[in-house]
């Protein structure tokens, strides 16, 4: 009998490794362990044995039957592996189909540029507000000590309104509206339209600005200096230089353009900065006494700064944008690039 | 404005180069916006003399010359021009030169012979347009000097911006004083020196100021017996080289002058101005007067046009008549020709503003009206007449007249301001020494004093904290700055600090960040609003788009507006760039659809846009309300075998709609078809809370399409952005989940045709009442299985209550309600 269950087991264990499917696997279980299995009939003769061969041969039969079943789950496992390998080789797809992308819109570039402005403002604390774009002369001019023989309004192609009023050239007056409603002290941020008599590459009649200002007790040229070389750092990069010339506004004394070292040639001088390695950005300064009197404040009690930035200017130091009209006219091939 | 850099030489000295000195004006505040070197277009051209010339053997027009230029060998040049002859100089383009056109010289054969450079005329070398001959040069110029030298075109030109603040820069000593405040090297202003005649002037001529407002003060000098003619090389190359016309040797003068000293000077024919009547008898005498026009008064200016004049305009006049518009332009009749013999000379000073008004009311810019009108300098009227008078006598001959005809009733004393300079400190955010202050202003050519000690050191107080050591109060001096004539932009301590700030280097001021408060601003509503419906449009595919504030006025009837619709009533501009843009817009959807109009001629048909934005509503005090609108046509998805095109529908401009409610919280909305012309009859509906319409969307109506060449529909939306605002809820506030499970139950209705989709979805809710958590209708049909005039509707029912666990009993009762409501109230019948 012992010779009986070896060979079994020999058989057994032989007959499993030839095993290729599932089905294949159960009717060897059958064959083994069915109920007229061969190892059941074995097991079925343990009566007919002496006392002595029992314990012997029913050792040796539970080793038999416990080899067998490891045998036979081990290959279940690998059928099963096999066979979920297979399923996955099937269900390969081609990755180079296109993907169900949902759709999705963009921001309008000019819009983009003015929201990224208008964070790294508010994240120093100024507040967002915004005037109408029909303005009065006094607001765009009068109020901003630019009265009506002054040769800076020359630089003001203006746009005006059969009742006489007009399309406002800047987002200055928006100043003198902040300050008529509220005490000092102010950070403002003011994102708006602006519109000016020119359409050619470079100008577009109606375009974007934002005017900042800043009111307080004690405000001074450096502090202004300190919050845009921040903001040029933040919209153009750490390494970006600045430079601050003198320049002339109305509005505000003393005044500055200002310059960030060119982004095309970081400095160096090409084309796009006309050589000179900078392009200007920004106009800003101290806000004139004459302002702080129109909406009377006491230019001795407070002192202030402001400054303003062309929207579409800045988007294109990012852009360059050879024709800057494309902002308007809403292709959507030029839309989908941004 | 043109200066050079070796005309500046003769003013200042400085060791900037070109570079450099641009450098530094930029940083003072005058951009140098170009840098031309004009000599270098001219290398390799140099000065040479035509010793001898033979005959070419081969060619009758051309002729074989020896050049010397000044080198061991002569140069052999074929040239054919009329004027070529022995002894003359002549400019020759040596080989290598590349000419102003573009030409390289090289050695070539000419019929045989060759030439080794090239004898040039003017347009060659693009000086000039004459091409009848060789150029010729003065005959003392030594042969091999550059023709850049000889020409004095070794030199470099920059170009200023000049701010309308600094009309004391817009001259070369003005240039030079700033050079001086860089540099703190003294002026080489000129020498005048010249002796006058007998005759006095005043026995030639007197000045009536009728007008003193206008024109505070006229000064005049008459120079007799000049000789009109060229004037030197050297007085037409400092011309040239900054950008001004040659005339005569006396305009050219004036020019000069004013370049040098940014005095506008006119020089008159003398016996051009009509002489003073005693009697029967004229004397000589010849008056000017400075008055305003009289009304309808004409005068041919020197551009020859004749113009008629105001009663708001200055005028010199003679006795009779106007002969030149003051501080604009000379009159024709009266102006330098050739046979002019005697000059009167005027140097004047006039009101900036009445310059302006007259400038522009005529349409006129010139030299002087720029300068006159951004203010000159009274204090120098005198010194340039001086000069010009003296270069008179040196270039044109003639004698000055004894004296000086000065009439000054202007006259002001100068400026005075206080300096504070804990001020200048305060201001700046900087720690100068009042020396520095001092220095600076002094450079600048500003008078100052210090005065005695104040006694209230309130006068800089403003409440310095005492955390800023660095602005320490200086209380104890003040300034007394006298502030020169020629700087009248300068009237306040502020103006000072400026002066100070920009010579200091706005460099080197320091770069701090502000210690003030930071104010608390409140929420804005609109900024949110704004956001959430720009994010959810934007995530839903739509582009954004951005139209100009302008509008077509026949943009109304390309949508269709009613006659009587108050958004035909655009503000219109005084002065549009184009009667396309001639209004304003009252409404967002011509500039949306005239985008999908322009998409669809470049053959792009997945249009989906948007714009937020605002319009215009006429009345006194301009509304602008903000809208967002947004147009879809053509086609959705993106074309690929997964995702094909469809065209989209009413029910895709509804889902948007919807969306921008619902991301705005807005929820007790009804919607209602309108007769909205712009609109599909039946393919509309405005959107109302309450009584109130906040918004319409549907299907473009076909004359619409048509009206923007679109071959497909085109579905619009248009809300009113306030009315958004307004009825936006965002206060969230956590609802419980429940834990319970769900039942869903599936239910499929025929009911009439007409029956409107959202009635069996309200009376389910309406019956189901709080345990009724959705009802999503996922089905609509009508054709085969269904009976005519019907039409069948599946709904799933998802039934959920918040405290227990539904049972299946409950939720049929539940659910058999639902049906037996639906057929009692609308006839619907289960569909089996």
């Amino acid at each position: 009998m012992k010779s009986e269950l070896q060979a079994i087991q020999a058989e057994a264990l032989s007959a499993v490794k030839d095993v290729k499917t599932p089905d294949m696997l159960e009717s060897l279980r059958i064959t083994y362990f069915g109920r007229r299995g061969k190892l059941t009939d074995v097991m079925k003769g343990m009566g007919k044995l002496s006392k002595e061969e029992r314990p012997e041969i029913g050792k040796l039969a539970n080793e038999v039957r416990a080899t067998l079943t490891a045998a036979f789950e081990e290959t279940t496992r690998t059928l099963h592996r096999q066979q979920q390998e297979q399923q996955l080789e099937a269900e390969s797809v081609d990755i180079t189909l296109p993907g169900r992308k949902p759709a999705y819109g963009k921001a309008h570039p000019v819009m983009q540029t003015l929201e990224r402005v208008e964070a790294i403002f508010r994240q120093i604390g100024f507040e967002v507000v915004t005037g109408p774009d029909v303005e009065t002369e006094y607001y765009n001019f009068d109020a901003l000590n630019t009265p009506a023989d002054h040769p800076a309004r020359d630089l003001h192609d203006t746009f005006y309104l059969t009742d006489g009023h007009l399309l406002r050239t800047h987002t200055s007056p928006v100043q003198i509206r902040a300050m008529e409603n509220q005490e000092p002290p102010i950070r403002i941020i003011v994102p708006g339209k602006c519109y000016r008599v020119d359409y050619d590459v470079s100008h577009t009649p109606m375009f974007h600005q934002v005017e900042g200002l800043l009111v307080d007790k004690h405000a001074t040229f450096s502090e202004l200096k300190g919050i845009l070389t921040s903001f040029a750092r933040q919209m153009f990069g750490e390494q970006t230089q600045m430079r601050f010339r003198p320049h002339f506004f109305p509005f505000t004394e003393p005044s500055a353009e200002v310059d960030i070292s060119c982004t095309v040639c970081q400095g160096e001088g090409c084309r796009s900065c006309g050589g000179t390695g900078w392009v200007e950005i920004l106009g800003a300064g101290a806000v004139d006494p004459a302002v702080f009197e129109a909406v009377n404040y006491d230019p001795d009690e407070v002192t202030g700064f402001a400054f303003g930035m062309g929207v579409e200017r800045i988007a294109n130091l990012q852009f360059h944008i050879p024709d800057i009209r494309t902002f308007y006219e809403n292709d959507l091939r030029f839309l989908r690039q941004f | 404005m043109n200066v050079t850099l070796n005309w500046l030489k003769n003013y200042i000295d400085f060791e900037f180069s070109a570079s450099e000195l641009a450098d530094r004006l930029t940083m003072l505040g005058i951009e140098v916006e170009s840098i031309k070197q004009p000599g270098v277009e001219l290398e390799g051209v140099v000065v040479g003399s035509v010793s001898t010339i033979k005959p070419h053997p081969n060619a009758d027009k051309l002729v074989l010359c020896q050049v010397d230029i000044g080198e061991t060998a002569e140069l052999q040049i074929v040239c054919g021009a009329p004027n070529v002859r022995e002894g003359m100089l002549a400019p020759v383009a040596t080989i290598g030169a590349t000419l102003p056109m573009g030409l390289t010289i090289k050695r070539a054969k000419l019929r045989g012979e060759t030439s080794e450079g090239m004898l040039c005329s003017e347009k060659e070398l693009a000086l000039s347009e004459d091409a009848a001959g060789l150029m010729e040069l003065a005959t003392d110029i030594p042969v091999g000097t550059p023709l850049a030298t000889a020409l004095g075109l070794d030199d470099t030109v920059f170009e200023l911006e000049v701010t309308p603040n600094r009309p004391d820069c817009l001259s070369l000593i003005g240039v030079a004083r700033e050079i001086r405040a860089e540099t703190g090297n003294p002026l080489k202003l000129p020498q005048v020196d010249f002796t006058e005649d007998g005759t006095d002037v005043r026995a030639m001529t007197s000045v009536t100021i009728a007008a003193p407002d206008l024109c505070p003060r006229y000064a005049a000098r008459v120079i007799r017996g000049v000789k009109i003619g060229q004037s030197p090389p050297w007085l037409q190359q400092r011309l040239a080289s900054v950008g001004i016309g040659v005339i005569n040797n006396i305009v050219d003068i004036t020019n000069f002058v004013l370049m040098e000293y940014g005095q506008p000077l006119h020089a008159f024919d003398y016996h051009k101005l009509s002489a003073v009547k005693h009697g029967l008898a004229s004397c000589a005498l010849r008056r000017i007067v400075v008055r305003r026009a009289v009304s309808g008064e004409k005068l041919k200016t020197l551009d020859e046009v004749e113009r008629e004049l105001t009663s708001e305009m200055l005028v010199i006049a003679d006795g009779e008549k106007p002969v030149a518009l003051a501080g604009v332009m000379g009159g024709y009749d009266s102006e330098i020709t050739e046979a002019t013999c005697d000059v009167l000379l005027e140097s004047a000073y006039f009101n900036p503003s009445s310059i302006r008004a007259t400038a522009k009311a005529l349409g006129m810019s010139t030299e002087a009206s720029y300068r006159f009108e951004r203010g000159a300098d009274p204090g120098i009227v005198l010194a340039a007449l001086d000069r010009a008078a003296e270069l008179i006598t040196e270039l044109a001959g003639g004698t000055i007249c004894k004296g000086i005809v000065d009439v000054y009733p202007g006259e002001q004393p100068l400026t005075e301001i206080r300096l504070r300079p804990g001020r200048v400190n305060f201001v700046l955010g900087t720690a100068l020494e009042t020396a520095t202050m001092e220095e600076i202003l002094k450079r600048l050519g500003f008078g100052i004093e210090e005065s005695r000690p104040e006694i209230a050191p309130t006068a800089v107080g403003f409440g310095i904290e005492e955390s800023r050591p660095e602005i320490a109060p200086t209380a104890e001096c003040t300034f007394e700055v006298t502030v020169p004539s020629f700087r009248s932009d300068v009237t306040r301590e502020i103006d000072l600090i400026e002066e100070i700030a920009r010579v200091y280097g706005y460099d080197n001021i320091p770069t701090t960040l502000p210690k003030g408060d930071i104010p608390v601003p409140a929420p804005d509503p609109k900024v949110e609003v704004r956001r959430c419906v720009k994010q959810f449009l934007l995530a839903s595919g739509m582009m954004e788009a951005l139209n100009y504030s302008f509008s077509n006025p026949n943009s109304f009837d390309q949508i269709r507006l009613a006659a009587d619709n108050p958004l035909r009533n655009a503000v219109p501009l005084q002065n549009p760039l184009s009667p396309e843009m001639s209004v304003l817009r009252t409404t967002l959807l011509p500039g949306l659809l005239e985008n999908a109009q322009r998409n669809r001629n470049h053959q792009i048909d997945t249009i989906a846009l948007f714009e937020i934005g605002s319009v215009f509503i006429r009345s006194r005090e301009h509304k602008e309300p903000e809208r967002v609108s947004g147009v879809l046509a053509g086609q959705v998805g993106e074309g690929v075998y997964s995702h094909p095109y469809r065209h989209p529908d009413f029910y895709d401009i509804k889902g948007l709609v919807e969306g921008v409610l619902e991301v705005c919280g807005i929820a007790d909305y009804r919607l209602q078809k309108t007769g909205a012309l712009t609109f599909h009859p039946g393919r509309n509906a405005a959107v109302l809370l309450g009584d109130r319409q906040i918004g319409i969307f549907g299907e473009a109506h076909p004359e619409v399409l048509e009206n923007y060449d679109l071959p497909y529909k085109a579905y619009l939306f248009d809300f009113d952005m306030e009315a958004l605002v307004d009825a936006a809820i965002f206060a969230k506030r956590f609802e419980p989940i429940s834990v319970y499970p769900k039942v869903e139950r599936d239910l499929a209705i025929v009911v009439n045709k007409e029956t409107l989709s959202d009635m069996p979805t309200e009376l389910i809710y309406k019956t189901g009442g709080e345990l009724v958590e959705s009802v999503r209708l996922f089905d609509v049909y009508e054709g085969e299985q269904v009976p005519e005039g019907k039409k069948s509707l599946a709904y799933t029912i998802i039934y959920h209550s918040a405290s227990e666990t539904l049972t299946d009993k409950a939720v049929n009762a539940l659910h058999d309600k639902v049906v037996k409501r639906l057929n009692e109230e609308l006839g619907a019948e289960l569909r089996m």
